[in-house]
């Protein structure tokens, strides 16, 4: 029956069309790195990027691979990215129970600078966290980039979970208060599993932007040795000349991890989205 | 959490202690390492030449190892001043050619002065004056006359690849003259094929326009124009004359009008996939042509005139928080003996102090006669971005305009004057 009216709804076939398109143009550069990873330099010569591969050309991914040690490179980014992941939502959580719950006097004040911390772009930051960084003795360590990358991802995790705190069912927290739970076991046995879904997304999205992320990594990791996936990507594009099927492949080795995570944490995350649309 | 907090913990404790495990070790003498950044692929001339001198200075120095990284260009571009006044710059690294570059950090005092070495080790008689012109800078950074901050090993210059096939099929002979020039592209043009390949939104366009100033130049011109010896008319007859033909040029067909938007990289895949007759376009595509034309066959020549685009490469350049500047000297001087010069021409580069009679392969050897003739006849004449910072976004717009027709000959040269003027003001001149 619901077959029925989902077919005789026009409008119904526009969005699915729409969304056909959309998934299409979407998908569309992903098959073009597909295709041109596996093609050798001269069939991309003499094809040009659109051509279909002849036959499957590892030699381009293996090398890259070898080139760069991206082994170790993965580990850089993993680590990273998760360290940060996982400290940013901490510091989110204590700062918005702080400011959501908390009820912080000028809270409102401390939001709107949280704010303009996330819109300043990185250019900006890069010579103050350089001198920054020379001075304690971090300049080109993986620290410098995680403590870098929890202050910016909590920054907006602050601003977004103090609101969601904001929004907190009172009558839960009170009726705590009566029970005698002190502040730490209100944040921990309450808050935070009943704000889970929203945590979770929030982790989600901390990694896969820290492990997105090129110019401060760029600029902080000066050694091979800790160098991020996207900075080594960075290695292939020379001053005239490009690789166009080795980008390809080290484009695909690159989008892989990050890719692979989402689908993982799908599930996850669309139930962190779905429990947001039902509050 | 527990676990997090430790792992910051172990992260902070390693990342102090490395760093200073790294300050003690620069000091003491035995087991040393010399740090060596480049960003030339492994497969190129560059690379393969430098990856046999790092072995040949491993064993003339027992004891040192080399520590090679290789870096991308861009961060090489956008940290080298950062990383160079910090304690982990690198013993010794390639770095680019150019007043916003080199000269930069020169200025800043982040680069060594290599004048005694290059004296001393003889590196001012291998290499020719023009090649010398990148190599130093004066006190306000501008290249051309100073001290030495930069060693190059190897050659550029903008050439004319042809299509031996599509020359042979259309009855059309290499030309030697500009006449000759002109009158091939003619008779492409006349069987209705686009004879130059082009990319008008990055820099084959501009060295082109260049080209055809540089028929009318000399020397001093090109000495006023990069290196503010004088004034530069931009409605003088240099320039009238390349933006003029280089309309004509479109409007006859020697250049395609739908080339404004292109980029080089597509018009190396069209010339390498047998769709023009003809690139003009620098040594830097030697290597990649070599390997990729399997359908036909090439080679070039060079353009028809005195001077063309062209300039020592990238430099070999000694940061001033250098730990061992005298290995790093040693290095340089390792790659400017004549087995890796050869190394680098045999392997389809353009080496500065080669033995050309070393040099096996055919194409090569043309390649790097080429070279010789043009630097010998002090024809090397730069870039035209050169001269001032972001000159080359300004090139590029005013000459797609060129290609589009959307403006004059003579409003084009206003456009690229203002910022040419802007610039001399700033510095002074």
């Amino acid at each position: 029956m619901n077959a029925d009216r989902t077919f005789r709804q026009p409008g119904r076939w526009a969005v699915l069309a729409a969304l056909v398109v959309l998934a299409v143009v979407m998908l569309f550069p992903f098959v073009i790195v597909t295709l041109n990873a596996f093609k050798s330099p001269a069939e991309y010569s003499s094809g040009g990027p659109l051509s279909l591969p002849h036959g499957f050309y590892l030699d381009g991914i293996v090398a890259f691979w070898d080139r760069v040690d991206f082994g170790l490179k993965l580990w850089n980014s993993l680590l990273i990215s998760g360290v940060v992941a996982v400290a940013a939502v901490v510091l989110s959580v204590l700062n918005a129970y702080a400011l959501g719950i908390g009820r912080v006097r000028g809270r409102l004040w401390i939001l709107v600078l949280f704010l303009v911390a996330n819109t300043l772009p990185q250019e900006a930051l890069v010579y103050p966290l350089y001198y920054l960084s020379k001075e304690v003795g971090l300049y080109d360590s993986k620290l410098a980039v995680i403590l870098i990358f929890t202050v910016i991802q909590a920054a907006f995790g602050t601003y977004l979970l103090s609101s969601v705190l904001g929004q907190f069912p009172r009558g839960i927290l009170e009726a705590a208060e009566i029970d005698g739970a002190s502040r730490r076991r209100m944040l921990w046995g309450i808050v935070v599993p009943i704000s889970r879904p929203t945590l979770s997304v929030l982790l989600i999205f901390f990694f896969i932007w820290t492990w997105n992320e090129f110019f401060l990594p760029m600029v902080f990791l000066i050694s091979n040795d800790n160098q991020t996936v996207p900075v080594a990507l960075g290695v292939l594009q020379g001053e005239k000349m490009m690789d166009a099927t080795m980008s390809s492949a080290s484009a695909l080795l690159g989008i892989i991890p990050a890719v692979a995570f989402f689908l993982i944490f799908q599930r996850t995350l669309t139930r962190g989205v779905t429990v947001g649309a039902i509050k | 959490m527990a676990a997090l907090a430790a792992a910051a913990l172990a992260l902070s404790a390693c990342g102090g202690s490395s760093g200073d495990s790294d300050s003690g070790s620069g000091g003491s003498a035995e087991g040393k390492t010399l740090t060596l950044w480049h960003y030339e692929t492994g497969n190129s001339a560059m690379g393969t030449a430098w990856a046999q001198a790092m072995k040949d200075f491993e064993a003339s120095h027992p004891g040192v190892k080399v520590k090679f990284e290789e870096k991308g260009f861009e961060q090489i571009q956008k940290t080298a001043g950062m990383v160079l006044n910090s304690d982990e710059a690198p013993d010794i690294m390639e770095y680019n050619k150019g007043n916003a570059t080199a000269g930069l950090l020169s200025k800043q005092g982040l680069l060594t002065d290599l004048t005694e070495e290059a004296t001393k080790r003889g590196w001012d008689k291998l290499l020719s004056p023009s090649l010398q012109t990148t190599a130093k800078y004066d006190e306000r950074g501008i290249m051309g006359s100073g001290k030495w901050f930069g060693v190059p090993n190897y050659g550029e210059y903008v050439m004319v690849y042809y299509n031996k096939d599509m020359f042979d099929k259309a009855g059309v002979k290499v030309p030697t003259t500009f006449d000759e020039f002109t009158a091939a592209l003619d008779a492409f043009a006349k069987k209705g094929t686009t004879p130059i390949a082009m990319a008008g939104a990055e820099y084959p366009a501009q060295q082109l326009f260049y080209l055809l100033a540089l028929n009318k130049a000399n020397r001093a011109w090109i000495d006023s124009f990069e290196l503010y010896k004088g004034k530069v008319d931009f409605h003088g007859p240099e320039f009238t004359y390349a933006a003029q033909t280089f309309s004509d040029w479109v409007k006859k067909g020697y250049v395609s009008k739908d080339s404004a938007g292109m980029k080089a990289e597509d018009m190396g895949v069209a010339f390498i996939g047998g769709k023009f007759p003809i690139m003009v376009s620098g040594s830097w595509w030697f290597g990649r042509l070599q390997e990729e034309i399997k359908d036909f066959t090439w080679g070039s020549f060079l353009w028809p005139g005195q001077f063309a685009p062209g300039s020592s490469g990238n430099l070999w350049v000694v940061p001033e928080k250098s730990k061992n500047k005298d290995l790093a000297y040693d290095f340089i001087d390792i790659t400017m003996k004549k087995e890796i010069q050869n190394l680098l021409g045999n392997s389809g580069g353009v080496p500065v102090a080669a033995d050309p009679t070393a040099i096996t392969d055919a194409q090569n050897k043309e390649l790097i006669e080429n070279f010789n003739r043009l630097s010998t006849q002090d024809g090397l004449a730069f870039y035209p971005d050169w001269p001032a910072p972001g000159y080359y976004d300004v090139l590029v717009a005013g000459i797609q305009e060129l290609i589009n027709g959307s403006k004059k000959p003579e409003e084009v040269l206003d456009e690229i004057a203002q910022p040419y003027n802007d610039n001399l003001a700033d510095i002074g001149n």
